[in-house]
């Protein structure tokens, strides 16, 4: 595709956003409200659940369309509702090439595990398509799935083949959303190691989305903690992620309470 | 047994499911992920047949057809003949008769298909359509069956509107279930008793078969209560 956007040099903002959204389930309703840049190949939101991190995925991806928001990615504007000067302008989810691993795996129940990665490997060759999907299974350590229907899958792995099927889109960027959480800690180490490394030679910057502080830790290169539907704070992970650090060790009673 | 009939009765119901399937798949797809306001009154317009008496279809469908209107006379000249009391005519308005059982069982079928399956794909790069005929239709084929065989059984059992728009002439529109009807009123009971246990039967069978769908891997959707 010609007019979709290519990776950029990490010093340059591959996402840059604005939005607000009220969200009016319940009596209560949310408010989402932040408006950030990332430049780092490898990003983390880490905010406690419900502070609104999968509807901040969902507006970069498209599925959610945010009552007031500018989203620009690798420098094509992808969102905008701004008045003015500027049209407006809502591109789909098809349209933005944004890789998305959702916590719901919603791995197609009518397609093998091969079919699910194939599904998203439309227009490749047939014979190049096999070898595709077995790499691809490779990287999420699931070659032996391939002609396993989801039914006979663990929840684990749904979560591996539904990884596999959003790098087979081949995504200009990656979005995600506790991907691992079905995972045993070995497998969701080495896995993610395999998937950065993924992005990473292919220069794609990947955004991931967790309560998780280890994985905060390891999986950014830059981190942004997010509260409330707004971000509180954006830097190296030592850095923000200190006091969180902090407290926790505190409740495993490592350091003494000041 | 009139064989006639039910030949043109059996080309009648098949006819009309095929057509019904192809108009009924976008309409009841725009029905079940549309946002729109104008949703209520197609619902409403799709579900009309169910309760309007078929005798009021057939009239406006025969005065629609006629040369009283402008649409009439067009198509009178296109095809070179009236489309009521043609076996086209009957087309027609057993298509509209039979829309709401195509319809009903389709949208709430695709509306059952579980929203992140539709995320997931569109997040792939699969667009509106593709996304129906790849996500959507594979997920929601019990459906598709309800509405055929809703579509055959109903068709095979009207009587108004075909009687209304076809007439009764035999072996262009006269049906199974009119020639039942002439059958009593000649007070031939035994045939008319043959037609009506075949008529039995057909929907019977139209049943057990739709009933003894397997569920659907993931949609369970689409059944009937």
């Amino acid at each position: 595709m010609s007019d979709t956007p290519s990776p950029n040099p990490p010093s340059t903002p591959w996402l840059t956003m604005h939005i607000e959204h009220r969200f009016h389930h319940g009596g209560a309703g949310f408010h989402l409200h932040l408006a950030f840049a990332a430049h780092a190949q490898r990003t983390v939101v880490f905010g406690p659940s419900g502070s609104g991190k999968s509807s901040l995925l969902r507006a970069i991806a498209g599925l959610l369309k945010p009552d007031v928001a500018t989203i620009e990615l690798h420098g094509t504007i992808v969102c905008n509702t701004m008045h003015g000067s500027q049209p407006r302008i809502f591109l789909p989810a098809e349209k933005r090439r944004v890789g998305l691993v959702m916590q719901d795996p919603a791995v197609f129940p009518h397609l093998t595990a091969a079919g699910n990665v194939a599904f998203a490997l439309r227009g490749t060759e047939r014979s190049a398509q096999k070898e595709k999907i077995a790499r691809l299974l490779e990287v999420v350590e699931a070659e032996t799935l391939a002609a396993r229907w989801p039914r006979q899958l663990s929840g684990g792995q749904l979560q591996r083949v539904a990884i596999a099927r959003t790098l087979a889109a081949n995504p200009s960027i990656l979005l995600l959303d506790e991907p691992f959480a079905a995972l045993d800690a070995p497998s969701r180490q080495r896995i993610s190691q395999n998937l950065h490394q993924w992005a990473r030679q292919r220069g794609i910057p990947v955004l991931t989305v967790t309560h998780n502080l280890e994985e905060a830790f390891t999986a950014g290169d830059e981190v942004l903690t997010m509260e409330d539907g707004r971000i509180t704070a954006q830097g190296a992970p030592e850095q923000v992620l200190s006091q969180e650090r902090e407290r926790l060790l505190q409740m495993l009673g490592a350091v003494p309470s000041s | 047994m009139d064989t006639v009939a039910l030949l043109l009765t059996l080309r009648l119901a098949l006819v009309t499911t095929g057509i019904l399937l192809v108009l009924a798949v976008p309409l009841a797809y725009w029905l079940a992920f549309t946002g729109s306001r104008a949703k209520v009154f197609v619902q409403a317009v799709c579900a009309l047949p169910i309760v309007l008496p078929p005798t009021v279809l057939g009239f406006y469908l025969l005065v629609a057809l006629g040369p009283r209107t402008a649409f009439g006379r067009v198509l009178t000249h296109l095809l070179g003949h009236p489309l009521a009391f043609s076996f086209a005519g009957l087309v027609v308005g057993s298509v509209i008769y039979s829309l709401p059982f195509a319809v009903q069982p389709l949208a709430a079928g695709f509306a059952a298909v579980d929203r992140s399956m539709l995320d997931a794909a569109a997040t792939l790069g699969s667009g509106r359509c593709d996304r129906m005929l790849r996500v959507v239709l594979p997920l929601s084929r019990g459906s598709l069956v309800t509405a055929s065989v809703l579509s055959f059984a109903h068709t095979i059992g009207e009587f108004g509107v075909v009687l209304m728009i076809g007439g009764n002439l035999p072996g262009a529109t006269r049906t199974l279930s009119i020639a039942l009807y002439d059958q009593v009123q000649d007070f031939q009971y035994a045939q008319a008793n043959r037609t009506a246990l075949f008529l039995l039967g057909i929907c019977l069978v139209a049943l057990m078969l739709l009933y003894s769908q397997r569920p659907a891997r993931n949609a369970r959707s689409g059944d009937l209560v």
